[in-house]
């Protein structure tokens, strides 16, 4: 009987194994085979001698590898930055607005968040495009001096800063949006009649409620803007001279231009590194519970 | 006093319209302005000062685009987008099912991966060498479920995330009634609780559409050739192709805008919803 019982305990698990297999086998075993991979020489496929940290120390004291790590910090930070305090100020905005106003600005903020950004890219570079781009036009336009932005050092940064905070605004005040309208609105009603001003329901109330709400956009963009390589490669493709060669780009070049997959292992190893690290965070804050 | 607070409001009305407008604008511009010069002739493109509406629209990149073979593309990325989405709903559905309803051996240590998947699966370039390595070993690139297979796997956390509150949704006691009129396990997962949960099942639909659809990078690691490549990889291979010539380029990215842009307009709630599911709990 007891047999019988934990026989039937373990297959009511049944249910999950299709999807457990699924995320074994595609996220979790590469996962482990890259560490593994990492300790190897490894040129185009053919795996080679065990040579330990190697890779590792070739990746930590490459120069044009370590400029682009800070690159790539100073990017995702500054972009996320913007993206969190921009979109927190619109959602504190239209919160009081709601209704149809409310509706209609979030679906225009989710528009550059759902569309590829391959066509995001790419239809930025267009607009920025040196001689016959709109941006430009409208500078003409105003009588001033052309900008070529993807052709310039810093106004590349900018523009690579730009795009991605472009991406993500609308998300994040969506995300902080869902947080404010699930605040207890009699909260707010006897803070009023206690005569609290704004700022102070704000930093008071607000604010405290919707932290969980912060930190998770705040992780989620932060994620995505580290191992976001495709804006990049549309957007600016690294340069000019490895100004906006972000560590992702770096990543794509050591294994398919170079097919360096050892060094590459490596690397990725470290981005993981980074990630993990901000997932760690992530569940500390999701409290997700079954 | 009264009329101090009506300028008030008509200030702060004002002040709504303007903001909307420079939003909308910094937000749609791109789209708008690739559209726009979609549809003009390549002599339209380079003259100045650009023409916004005083132009005679023109197919012609549009066909130049389908011409090079652009249509297998947009078929194949239809293809992996469908699969992706209905193994993904059903897989997702009973590993949901499973977590909401059973209790088995390791269900901690499987939820784990699962809510570590997560945050995991967004950033999907920290899989990409792990993932390109290890299929290529296996051999498991380039075929026709290579892209459907990846993409159930990584929208596959958020799904399971989105079924489980799903389910959970559905008063238990509606499963014991139906148990007790004699209904059997079948039965309850495949006819009683699926219309239940539809509209988890809908924003987690939605969220696999548009993570499949724009997938860039994955895709161009994984698979090559004309056969196997999706929109996304056409759209920046043309970027080489055309040499940045923008009529031709425009166009493609139009055609990967259209289906969803209008999966947004009419499915736009959903996907608020599936997206803020993530921090409901917190």
């Amino acid at each position: 009987m007891q047999k019988q019982n934990s026989l039937k305990r373990f297959f009511g698990g049944a249910y999950i194994w299709p999807a457990m297999f699924l995320l074994l086998a595609l996220l979790i075993v590469p996962l482990i085979y890259t560490v593994y991979s990492g300790f190897f020489q490894y040129k185009y496929m053919m795996k080679g001698n065990f040579v330990g940290l190697q890779n590792y120390i070739y990746c930590l004291s490459d120069k044009k590898i370590r400029a682009s790590f800070m690159t790539t910090i100073g990017v995702t930070v500054v972009s996320t930055a913007i993206s969190i305090v921009g979109g927190l100020l619109m959602a504190l905005w239209i919160d009081r607005r709601g209704g149809f106003f409310s509706y209609l600005i979030e679906m225009v903020g989710l528009i550059p968040w759902v569309i590829s950004m391959v066509v995001a890219g790419l239809l930025w570079r267009w607009l920025f495009n040196g001689d016959l781009g709109l941006f430009n036009l409208i500078l003409k336009g105003l009588g001033m001096e052309p900008i070529y932005v993807i052709q310039n050092r810093n106004s590349a940064i900018i523009a690579l800063i730009f795009v991605m905070s472009w991406r993500t605004i609308g998300y994040s005040m969506v995300m902080l949006l869902a947080g404010l309208k699930g605040i207890d609105g009699t909260l707010l009603e006897a803070a009023r009649v206690d005569g609290a001003t704004f700022l102070q329901t704000l930093f008071r109330i607000r604010l405290p409620l919707i932290k969980s709400n912060l930190l998770l956009s705040t992780i989620v963009l932060t994620v995505s803007n580290f191992t976001n390589n495709t804006v990049p490669k549309v957007l600016t493709s690294g340069g000019p001279a490895n100004a906006t060669n972000v560590i992702t780009l770096e990543q794509y070049n050591l294994s398919f231009v170079y097919y360096e997959f050892g060094r590459s292992s490596a690397l990725s190893v470290l981005i993981m590194a980074v990630v993990v690290v901000i997932i760690a965070c992530y569940i500390k804050v999701a409290k997700y519970e079954l | 006093m009264d009329t101090n607070r009506r300028r008030h409001k008509t200030a702060a009305r004002i002040g709504e319209a303007v903001f909307l407008l420079v939003f909308g604008i910094i937000n749609l511009i791109p789209i708008f302005w690739g559209m726009v010069t979609s549809l003009k002739t390549t002599r339209d493109i380079n003259s100045f000062p650009p023409k916004v509406f005083n132009f005679t629209p023109t197919l012609e990149h549009y066909q130049t685009v389908l011409s090079t073979g652009f249509f297998q593309t947009i078929v194949n990325s239809a293809l992996y987008a469908v699969i992706a989405i209905v193994a993904g709903v059903v897989v997702g559905y009973l590993a949901g099912y499973g977590f909401a309803r059973r209790d088995f051996p390791l269900k901690k240590l499987a939820f784990f991966i699962v809510v570590v998947g997560i945050p995991l699966s967004g950033g999907s370039s920290v899989l990409l060498i792990p993932n390109y390595m290890y299929m290529m070993n296996l051999s498991l690139t380039n075929h026709w479920y290579t892209m459907p297979l990846i993409y159930t796997a990584y929208n596959l956390p958020m799904t399971i995330w989105l079924m489980i509150s799903g389910v959970k949704s559905v008063p238990l006691e509606l499963e014991e009634a139906a148990r007790i009129d004699g209904a059997k396990q079948k039965y309850i997962v495949c006819k009683l609780l699926p219309p239940l949960v539809k509209p988890s099942a809908a924003a987690a639909a939605l969220l696999i559409f548009i993570n499949a659809w724009n997938d860039y990078i994955t895709a161009s690691v994984m698979v090559t050739g004309q056969e196997r490549k999706n929109i996304q990889m056409a759209i920046y291979d043309y970027m080489g192709f055309f040499g940045m010539e923008w009529g031709p380029l425009t166009a493609a990215a139009s055609f990967a805008i259209i289906p969803i842009l209008l999966v947004f307009t009419f499915l736009g709630k959903q996907l608020v919803s599936g997206l803020t599911a993530g921090a409901v709990k917190g």
